[in-house]
């Protein structure tokens, strides 16, 4: 579904931060890019997001190829791409709620539509009460859920997280890589870098090593089924019921845009 | 701020540093602008109804010491203009009249007193200025060789004049008015553009098009735009009343017949919807082009 080919990417004149970028991403699979500080993570994903044009080589996106793509037709695409920026990115003169309903407004959602699935969504990453909040007043690891339930809203095809459990504690953490595994069983592409080892050791889902800019050890490319993986990591949080109720509100979301 | 459009969301903060100055300056600017046009307007209509109503007239005077001479220039002139077509009526002006007007130059002066007077003779012209004046110069000369024919043409052509100056003029401050507005909007919209940038791209990103960050853009400066032209055409209004009741108490003449009268002020309420339009049309081409440069 997504696919690199020989990417390099430089920020203005610079030197290149990504060399020789090669993989591809198929439909519904889950990833986690790891690599050290500097290593070109968050470079990496904003070509992933389509924030940043490669300087070479061809990224092909839902059967387009995003190089030749004019910039008026990236909007459709940017649609099926949820973000969870590393720095959150949040409208800070928006409540926490306004915030998560943006991108279905975006899309053309009914005001009353928006409603309840920005509640129901807020409640379950432990909002609700915050709801009304700006981000100025919430903490790190508040303002973090709700930019990933603001990614997550649209039910996108493609999830992108930046260090997305950094700020949170490891509880949160569970739940929200449980979040993202909800979604990427109805068939979200997940991409997440992270730090966090013990996320991945739990999961269990591939790896993409970076280092100074190079892919490092292209192992585990193919998606695999990794539900046990992912059960395992989400251990003893909810039970059933909780379970199912929030893959009806995940399935729920789906907007067609 | 007013938000018009639901798809364009509120993603910009309400109040912007330095955008609050914006209905004041373009305020100020429509006021300015308001004024020059509604005196160019109505300088044009003015010049027209008064010196239609002097080029409908002309005065002939006899000057000579000999007063049967006079008499008689007198006499043949009168029978010459009565044969003369295109005009509509003839009066010799009383001595009295006469002497009236040369009080402020001779003072008291009973009739009689053997100061030679001029004799005054007011035509009246059809309408439409049949008439061709200067044929009716030559025709006087061979009459009577001490008339004169004063039209009011030559120092009306001097106000005329003076008044055409005064238009362009008056356009030109106009047009650099409307010019400036433009780019103060210009202006504003880059300041905006550039405060906004992290929040524009935010929405780009999660998939906003330039057409609704553009439209979020087009709304505030349309209120701008209007609020701006509200109070400019509001202040001006209030000025145009003022010169207008100053100037009927002056009564007749070029002044009263250029301060415009209520139909145009009722054209004022145009001037904010052009104001309005005006900025959001800037506000739209400044945003998009700005837009079309980012990823
Ligand atoms: N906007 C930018 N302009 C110029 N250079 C940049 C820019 N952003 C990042 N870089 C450089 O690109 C390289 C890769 O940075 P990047 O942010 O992708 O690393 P990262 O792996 O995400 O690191 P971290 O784990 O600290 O978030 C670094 O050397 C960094 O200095
Ligand atoms: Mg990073």
């Amino acid at each position: 579904m997504i696919r690199f080919e020989n990417v390099g990417m430089r920020y203005g004149m610079g030197s290149e931060v990504l060399k020789d970028i090669s993989f591809t991403l198929e439909r519904g699979s889950f990833h986690f890019l790891v690599g050290p500080s500097g290593a070109g993570k968050t470079s990496l994903l904003k070509l992933l997001y389509l924030a940043h044009r490669p300087s070479r080589g061809l990224i092909h996106y839902f059967g387009n190829d995003t190089t030749e793509m004019s910039r008026l037709e990236l909007p459709k695409i940017r649609r099926r791409i949820g973000v969870v920026f590393q720095d959150f990115r949040l409208f800070d003169h928006l409540t926490a709620f306004e915030n998560v309903a943006m991108p279905l407004q975006i899309n053309g959602a009914k005001k009353a539509q928006v409603a309840g699935h920005v509640e129901e969504l807020l409640e379950w990453v432990g909002l609700k009460d915050r709801m009304h909040a700006k981000p100025p007043t919430l903490s790190g690891g508040e303002k973090q859920r709700v930019a990933i339930a603001r990614a997550v809203i649209n039910k996108p095809d493609l999830l992108v997280a930046d260090e997305p459990t950094g700020n949170v504690d490891p509880e949160i953490a569970k739940r929200l890589i449980h979040l993202f595994s909800e979604l990427n069983k109805t068939g979200t592409t997940t991409v997440v870098a992270t730090h966090d080892e013990s996320i991945v050791e739990a999961v269990g889902a591939p790896v993409l090593h970076l280092n100074k800019g190079e892919l490092e050890k292209q192992r585990g490319f193919k998606y695999q089924p990794y539900d046990k993986a992912v059960h395992a990591a989400q251990g003893t949080i909810d039970g059933p019921a909780e379970q199912s109720r929030r893959a009806a509100i995940l399935q729920g979301g789906k907007q067609d845009g | 701020m007013v938000n018009i459009f639901y798809r364009s969301a509120r993603f910009l903060p309400e109040r912007a540093a330095g955008e609050g100055l914006l209905p004041w300056v373009i305020g100020v600017m429509i006021f300015l602008c308001t004024l020059s046009f509604s005196l160019t307007s109505s300088l044009g209509a003015g010049l027209e109804k008064w010196s239609e109503s002097l080029t409908n007239s002309l005065a002939i005077q006899i000057v000579t010491e000999n007063e049967a001479e006079r008499d008689s220039q007198t006499d043949a002139v009168m029978r010459m203009l009565e044969a003369t077509p295109g005009i509509k009526g003839v009066s010799v002006a009383a001595q009295s009249d006469v002497l009236a007007l040369l009080a402020p130059w001779l003072g008291d002066i009973p009739i009689g007193s053997g100061l030679p007077l001029p004799t005054l003779i007011d035509v009246e012209l059809e309408d439409g200025n049949a008439l061709n004046i200067e044929a009716l110069r030559e025709r006087l000369k061979a009459t009577a060789p001490n008339a004169s024919v004063d039209d009011h043409q030559e120092w009306m052509n001097r106000i005329i004049e003076f008044a055409a100056v005064l238009r362009i003029a008056l356009t030109g401050v106009m047009f650099m008015v409307i010019l400036s507005t433009i780019a103060i909007v210009i202006f504003g919209c880059r300041t905006s553009l550039a405060t906004h940038r992290e929040s524009i791209e935010i929405m780009h990103l999660i998939g906003a098009e330039d057409s609704m960050i553009a439209r979020a853009f087009m709304d505030r400066y349309l209120v701008h735009g209007l609020l701006g032209g509200v109070g400019g055409v509001l202040l001006a209004g209030g000025l145009l009343l003022l010169l207008a009741n100053i100037a009927e108490d002056i009564g007749q003449g070029l002044i009263s017949a250029s301060v415009p009268d209520l139909s145009i002020i009722g054209w004022l309420i145009l001037i904010p919807l052009i104001s309005g339009t005006l900025t959001m049309t800037t506000a739209f081409v400044t945003v998009r082009r700005a837009l079309s440069k980012m990823l």
